[in-house]
């Protein structure tokens, strides 16, 4: 059933490379944050009160309700438009990502290791560079964090495909910071917005010697 | 006494969000410096005691702990003078000063944490806190800058994570899954090589997005350009000493296993590219701190050198850091004086220093001899020792190299400096009478480049043993 | 034989189900659902009219295009019954047949000299030449999970048992109705409605076709959809005997040509110039699919 999920989060990642809309975007943002909440429960061994709550709040209530509504709430007090406006056409995006995975899958296939959960392997590092992919790619200031989401998501799965076992503490702390990092990039592009007419990277080139 | 720290700061902190009178400002502050100073000697007199779990006073810490002690001093008296002058109103004030000790606060954190993961939330922490000083000029360039440095810093710092990640994956190899420090190199001794260089290979990329290293060097040095000159100082010295700190300690994790010689040769190619950019910026750069930026750049690129090349190099490394932390601390505050002298950071706008602010101009000439390590600068000890490192270790190329390239720093930061000092300006901005800028300001000055000069020609011994201590672990 | 026999009677309801889908869909009382059918009949009393320009080549186009949905008819089997023709690696002979008739139905359309049918003609070519990745690395992962080469091989060993199995026949489904609606020229890729010649793709190719050439060529289309459509129910029958398997054939044909009613009623065409991603997603998910095989091979893990 992991597998089943964990392919669909990789079908995501092509929907994202040919989506047009932004608010396509955030939309997979969501699915993708419920898509890792019944991951890791059902990667989870003994089930108890404080650990649902912490994946609950990491998953479902942080990546699929908070973030994107914060994106939409940004999205809408700028007037950005609704076209993402890549670089490169999605074409080219399609077949960049679909060789990303490839590549992914080819790498994880030369690793000599028995312990390693291949497939959480291949879709976390498959969504950590197609996130630099579309980071590198888009025009838009809010794009750009969303393909630091997809990194931040990808990041995830990394971490349950090592099992890592971080101190709740630990836990807390790195949610706490990705929120907190979010909202201040989410400030920022509002401060952008009100300072410059256009909300693209193209304005943010006059620091150079 | 760690928790009483962190609850008295994190208080003060929101002591002077809320805070709006002048008068208890000043109380707050003088308060959090001595509460910082309390904790530094107190770390000091408790070496390798471990308090709240996560934080061991380890000699390592202690001594950049102390870096930041002296320098959180001089930062916030010439904070205090640069915002009277920008006569910014107070709650811009209040947010500074917030963000201010958040900043110190996390960056004790960091030095001292002794678990992989907690001293990655708490350079994350500074990031976000080094974000809100950065755009307190309210400018479109400060706006462009900061959205550069807090974007690629965290995407920097997730890649570190990711390092963790592959960290803890080798780790488990051998059967554990502790990620504090001490307790990871013995058993890493059989651990798979291949997650051990994806790790390092991760963790250098992120870290070096705080050190300033080649790859990420660039938002450093737009951060510079644009934050106020004393937290200009801050991002330069104390800042990159925290990614300095964390590359060394990821370097020590790894140092006994069999990949350290792929390690030294990663770092050395990043201190020699770092070394090589910084220069060829230096030579065409029209602006004041975007030139000493990338001297920071090429001082780190020598500290990653220094680690690279191993034997008295890990000395000279961490040596080098202190000393560059006093020397690049009181060049920035000396730009505070320089900028509200000519109000541009332009180099061909400025010159006749010496006419205008004879103290800040004799300060900006021990300042060259210091930063350019010519005797008796203690930069010079530091860097003699890497050169020695570097001959030591057959590296008789890098070092030539390096040395020509020097050769031309100097004559670089010469020319611009002197040009300042006594030449007037082909183009002058003629505004209103320039300010005069009190002496007693560039005493702060004077005493870290006093105190630069004395520990490199006379390191205590208490110093040089705290050095030994953390290197103890390295390889010879 | 008894796949051959299905296919035909299949093909004689496609067409009009989905127009009749449509007619409801849209309010209409539409057309009978033999109405395709009639429609044939009635171009296959007429004559052809050539023009002068074309060669022979356009005159065989379409009797070689009706001839090599036939032949790749022949391969396709039904439950335990084989095709008439059956061997290891039909169905690379299967997708290379069909290219056979595109083939001479772009040349034909290239043939007459017209600028509209050249364009449409290179639309086509574009369109199948991304589609057919997609079917080779989705048959090619079918034969790996099976350890077969031939079709019916295939369909008969394939086991739907795990989860991951469930997913892939869900993805593999999701491929072939997607290819299925590419070779025909429906509707997201192509809409056999339009007007405006600019537009088209499929139907600009045989704008020169007429009477006995142009029946053959529709009766081609409906036997094309029945095929695939038999290839979506082979892939979901597996071994059921006949009493069972012949119903559902029925039904999941009536399904199919519903679903394709009701998509080209409630969707709107792809833009021109995003079609090429579109198909080439299909590559994308079939690699998935591929990859969903190596890990219940436990080749991978």
């Amino acid at each position: 059933m992991v597998n089943v999920l964990l392919i669909t989060f990789l079908m995501t990642l092509f929907y994202i490379a040919i989506a047009n809309r932004i608010l396509t975007f955030i939309r997979v943002l969501a699915v993708q944050g419920v898509l890792l909440f019944f991951v890791v429960l059902f990667q989870l061994e003994e089930i108890n009160t404080f650990n649902l709550i912490l994946i609950l709040m990491e998953t479902i209530f942080f990546k699929s309700i908070a973030v994107p509504l914060f994106l939409a709430y940004i999205i809408k007090r700028n007037k950005i438009t609704r076209e993402a406006e890549p670089y490169l056409p999605n074409f080219v995006s399609l077949i960049i990502t679909t060789s990303i995975v490839v590549a992914t899958i080819l790498l994880t296939n030369a690793i000599k290791d028995s312990a390693l959960d291949k497939i959480f392997f291949i879709v976390a590092l498959s969504s950590l560079f197609t996130g630099l992919y579309f980071i590198i790619t888009r025009r838009k200031i809010v794009t750009h964090i969303m393909g630091y989401l997809v990194i931040e998501n990808g990041v995830f799965v990394l971490s349950l495909a090592v099992g890592t076992e971080m101190t709740h503490l630990v836990n807390v702390g790195i949610m706490l910071d990705i929120f907190v990092s979010v909202l201040v990039l989410g400030i920022f592009v509002n401060r952008i917005g009100n300072t410059f007419e256009e909300m693209s990277v193209d304005n943010l080139t006059n620091l150079k010697d | 006494m760690f928790t009483y720290y962190i609850i008295f700061a994190i208080l003060l902190a929101i002591g002077s969000f809320f805070n709006r009178n002048i008068l208890l400002r000043k109380i707050m502050l003088v308060a959090f410096l001595l509460l910082q100073t309390g904790i530094a000697v107190y770390g000091f007199l408790n070496l390798h005691k471990t308090e709240m779990e996560f934080f061991t006073y380890d000699s390592l810490g202690i001594i950049f702990l102390c870096v930041l002690t002296i320098l959180s001093y001089t930062t916030i008296y010439h904070s205090y003078i640069y915002l009277q002058h920008r006569k910014d109103n107070t709650r811009n004030q209040s947010l500074y000063f917030f963000a201010l000790i958040l900043l110190i606060i996390s960056m004790t954190c960091v030095y001292l944490a002794n678990h992989l993961g907690v001293l990655w939330v708490f350079i994350e922490a500074t990031t976000l806190s080094v974000a809100v000083l950065i755009y307190h000029e309210r400018t479109q360039l400060s706006l462009e800058a900061t959205w550069k440095y807090v974007f690629i810093c965290s995407i920097g710092i997730t890649f570190a994570f990711v390092g963790i990640i592959f960290l803890s994956k080798g780790l488990q190899g051998s059967g554990s899954s502790s990620l504090i420090l001490a307790d990871i190199p013995a058993h890493l001794k059989n651990a798979n090589v291949f997650w051990l260089k994806l790790a390092f290979i991760f963790m250098l990329v992120g870290f070096s997005t705080k050190m300033g290293l080649f790859p990420m060097h660039t938002i450093a040095v737009d951060a510079h350009t644009v934050a106020p000159p004393p937290i200009s100082a801050f991002i330069s010295t104390t800042l990159m000493n925290v990614g300095f700190i964390s590359i060394f300690r990821t370097y020590s994790l790894m140092a006994g296993t069999s990949i350290q010689p792929w390690m030294n040769s990663i770092l050395l190619w990043c201190g020699l590219l770092s070394i090589f950019v910084s220069v060829v910026y230096i030579l065409k750069v029209n602006h004041l701190k975007r030139m000493f930026a990338y001297s920071s750049l090429e001082h780190m690129g020598l500290a990653a050198i220094g680690i690279a090349t191993g034997g008295i190099g890990y000395f000279a490394a961490i040596f080098h850091m202190v000393l560059h932390s006093f020397v690049k601390a009181s060049v920035f505050y000396q730009i505070d004086q320089i900028h509200r002298v000519f109000h541009t950071y332009i180099l061909s706008k400025t010159g006749n220093y010496f006419s205008k602010n004879i103290t800040g101009a004799i300060v900006m000439l021990i300042l060259l001899i210091s930063i350019t390590a010519m005797p008796p600068s203690g930069l010079f000890v530091s860097e003699f020792l890497i050169f020695r490192s570097m001959f030591e270790a057959h590296q008789i190329m890098a070092l030539l190299f390096i040395l020509v390239l020097f050769t031309l720093v100097m004559w670089a930061l010469g020319k611009n400096i002197l040009k300042m000092l006594f030449v007037p300006s082909s183009h002058p901005i003629e505004t209103k009478e320039p300010l005069k800028i009190r002496p007693i300001e560039s005493v702060s000055q004077f005493v870290l480049l006093a105190g630069a000069i004395y520990l490199g020609l006379n390191p205590p011994a208490q110093l040089v043993n705290l050095i030994n201590e953390s290197i103890m672990l390295l390889p010879k | 034989m008894l796949s051959l026999l299905l296919i035909l009677i299949a093909a004689a309801f496609f067409s009009g189900i989905i127009v009749r889908t449509k007619s409801i869909a849209s309010g209409r009382k539409g057309p009978g659902v033999f109405q395709p059918i009639k429609d044939v009949i009635r171009l296959f009393k007429k004559g052809a009219v050539y023009s002068e320009t074309t060669s022979i080549i356009f005159r065989i186009a379409p009797t070689i295009y009706f001839a090599s949905v036939v032949m790749a008819i022949l391969v396709i089997p039904f439950d335990e019954s084989k095709g008439i023709i059956s061997f290891k690696g039909d169905f690379i002979f299967f997708a290379y047949v069909l290219a056979l008739g595109k083939f001479f139905n772009i040349i034909a359309a290239m043939d007459t000299g017209s600028s509209f049918e050249g364009m449409g003609a290179s639309r086509e070519a574009l369109f199948s030449m991304f589609a057919e990745p997609a079917f080779f690395i989705l048959m090619g992962s079918l034969a790996l999970l099976t350890g077969h080469t031939s079709f019916q091989e295939i369909f008969y060993s394939l086991h739907v048992g795990s989860y991951i199995s469930y997913a892939i026949t869900t993805l593999a489904t999701f491929v072939l109705i997607m290819i299925t609606m590419i070779e025909n020229s429906r509707m997201p890729i192509d809409d056999p409605k339009t007007h405006l010649e600019l537009t088209m793709v499929h139907e600009v190719m045989i704008l020169d076709n007429s009477g006995f050439d142009l029946g053959l060529i529709l009766t081609t289309g409906y036997l094309k959809f029945a095929m695939y459509g038999a290839l979506i129910v082979n892939l979901f029958i597996g071994m059921v005997p006949y009493q069972y398997s012949i119903p559902m054939f029925f039904i999941i044909q009536f399904i199919i040509a519903v679903v394709v009613g009701l998509i080209e009623s409630f969707m709107a065409r792809f833009r021109m110039g995003h079609n090429a991603q579109y198909i080439f997603a299909l590559t994308s998910v079939s690699l998935l699919i591929f990859f969903g095989v190596l890990l219940v091979l436990e080749k991978f893990v």
